[in-house]
């Protein structure tokens, strides 16, 4: 191949990856900008802000200051109980033999396939006969819950790439199967836990669906629901929504920038290297 | 298995006791409500009176012969169909470009990966305010270019309004692709591709024949996510436009809501559940199926 097609393509590449960049990161740009402008500015969405308008933050903190504490409330302890359920439930279905074993991980994956919607309305009564309508608890419950089918098929998948000699020799040393379980296994699980805790993270933090559907009060209604209402409003005041927006997005957007590398390898199952 | 029930050892009860918890969360949370859903499709209620009334599966007829309800399952399709070929397609292209060994790779990972990582609401706040019809980024633009005349009322225009939903959750969730398709490649022994180059593969071959079938592992993640995400989908549309102007950008999860939470006509709402459960079943069962056949084949080796 000559060289001058080579610098062609080259050139054509770079001019892609530039483009896409700009496509991909306007957007955010945009929204934080938007955020330090005052009203007046606003419109000009092309300029940058003349000066930082603190206002639109003290105007989110004002309306929604409470959903962002209850988003944290929320998100921290279900992600540890869901890590926690994932392993629970992934350990006996990676070493079981037997059909007994792949039915019941075939279930637990069905789970993955339905749409939450068809659990909503009876979610909605059980939850408030439980009496947990409205409560942090509640939603630790429910995010608990509807995580076991994606975390049992992830820490199933990540216990199953352990050697298996491990585990055999533990128990001829006389270590029972749940303390291989509980001293050796989980502690040495660190990189596939680290991963699913940032997927958890990101699924709770950012849910809507159940939110919506299960609070209904600064008790324990978390900051999407209250920026989605922000947002669809008739008459959008968009200065606070984007420093409500810009709020949101960070948490898990630091996470992700922080745990990168765990959190590819372990999307690979523990394959890559 | 010559383990009869009777004699199950040590190892069998720990392994039980391990299965007992997340057991009886799926079937209180998941099997429960599933059947509880499809009794209530069977009802007339509002969620209130202390008795529902029996109307077999006339919810069902009443759905199947409304305009409103074909256009939000036909929307549902497309939207399977969008979430398939574009998302997918555009961070495969952008990760077999990425893998090519360019300069500054590591920022352009983070770029393209970015907008993944924020909520479906944040989605809908950020390009609400991209497609505000006169102040937007996106009309201002077009007026600067001298194209204003192409500007639309993005979020407005029945016509118009799936298209804009569509550019925004591409510009969500092709990171996901992008990412797992990159981290395929990258586990593509390098022995493979340098084989190939020796035997004089052109660069566009060489992604064909080769590191394409090896990345079937990824594209299967990749596509099963997506048929489940666009089945599911909520969150985006809520936010941006809540399925309006007048239904037009309704999917069968904003229908049902609007139906049961808004309407209080949960028979009706839950039968929408149903319907929406049962196409989800025909799309996506296959690929569990294939899912479950693939852990049990790398066990055999």
């Amino acid at each position: 191949m000559s060289s001058s097609i080579e610098q062609r393509q080259t050139i054509l590449t770079r001019t892609v990856l530039i483009g896409m960049s700009i496509v991909f990161v306007t957007p955010l740009i945009v929204a934080f900008l938007t955020s330090f402008k005052s009203p007046a500015e606003i419109t000009r969405v092309m300029t940058l802000p003349t000066q930082i308008y603190w206002e639109n933050y003290a105007i989110a903190f004002g309306r929604a200051g409470r959903t962002f504490l209850n988003s944290l409330l929320i998100t921290a302890p279900a992600v540890v109980l869901s890590l926690l359920i994932g392993a629970v439930a992934g350990y006996p279905l990676a070493y079981m033999r037997g059909t007994g074993g792949k039915l019941v991980y075939f279930i637990l994956l069905t789970g993955m396939l339905v749409p939450f919607q068809i659990v909503q309305i009876p979610l909605f009564f059980l939850v408030q006969r439980l009496g947990l309508y409205d409560t942090i608890p509640g939603m630790w419950l429910v995010h608990t819950a509807y995580a076991v089918p994606f975390c049992t098929f992830f820490m199933r998948n990540f216990f199953a790439s352990v050697p298996r000699s491990m585990y055999e020799a533990a128990l001829i040393d006389g270590c029972g199967p749940a303390t291989y379980f509980w001293k050796l296994l989980l502690p040495a699980s660190g990189s596939g836990l680290a991963a699913l805790a940032i997927i958890q993270s990101r699924a709770i933090w950012n849910d809507l669906l159940f939110a919506i559907t299960l609070t209904t009060s600064d008790n324990a209604r978390p900051a999407t629901v209250a920026i989605a209402g922000f947002a669809s409003s008739l008459q959008v005041e968009y200065g606070p929504l984007m420093a409500s927006t810009i709020v949101s997005v960070l948490p898990v957007m630091a996470a992700y920038l922080l745990f990168q590398k765990s959190f590819v390898r372990g999307l690979l199952g523990g394959a890559g290297k | 298995m010559n383990l009869s029930p009777h004699r199950l050892s040590r190892t069998d009860w720990t392994h039980i006791a391990f299965l007992a918890l997340p057991t009886l969360l799926f079937v209180t949370f998941y099997v429960y409500p599933v059947i509880s859903s499809i009794h209530l499709s069977l009802h007339d209620w509002n969620g209130f009176a202390p008795k529902m009334r029996f109307v077999g599966l006339q919810n069902y007829q009443v759905l199947i012969g409304q305009p409103r309800f074909l256009h939000a399952a036909l929307n549902n399709i497309i939207w399977v169909a969008f979430m398939l070929i574009v998302p997918t397609g555009l961070g495969l292209l952008l990760a077999a470009i990425l893998d090519r060994g360019i300069r500054g790779e590591q920022v352009f990972r983070i770029i393209f990966f970015l907008p993944f990582t924020i909520p479906a609401v944040a989605v809908g706040a950020i390009w609400r305010w991209m497609y505000e019809p006169d102040n937007g980024l996106i009309t201002t633009v077009l007026k600067l270019l001298g194209l204003g005349s192409f500007a639309q009322n993005w979020l407005g225009d029945p016509n118009v309004v799936n298209l804009s939903l569509m550019g925004s959750v591409a510009w969500w969730t092709t990171g996901f692709a992008f990412l797992v398709f990159f981290a395929g490649l990258r586990n593509i022994p390098t022995e493979c591709i340098e084989a190939a180059r020796i035997e004089g593969a052109t660069p566009w071959q060489v992604f064909w024949k080769v590191s394409f079938p090896l990345l079937w592992p990824s594209t299967i993640i990749v596509l099963g996510m997506s048929a489940i995400d666009a089945m599911r989908l909520f969150d985006v549309v809520w936010a941006m436009t809540k399925g309006g102007p007048a239904y037009s950008s309704e999917v069968l999860a904003v229908q049902m809501y609007d139906l049961a939470f808004g309407r209080f006509d949960m028979g009706r709402a839950a039968a929408v559940a149903v319907y929406l459960f049962i196409i989800a079943g025909v799309i996506i069962m296959p690929y569990i199926i294939y899912m479950s056949r693939r852990v049990q084949d790398s066990e055999a080796d």
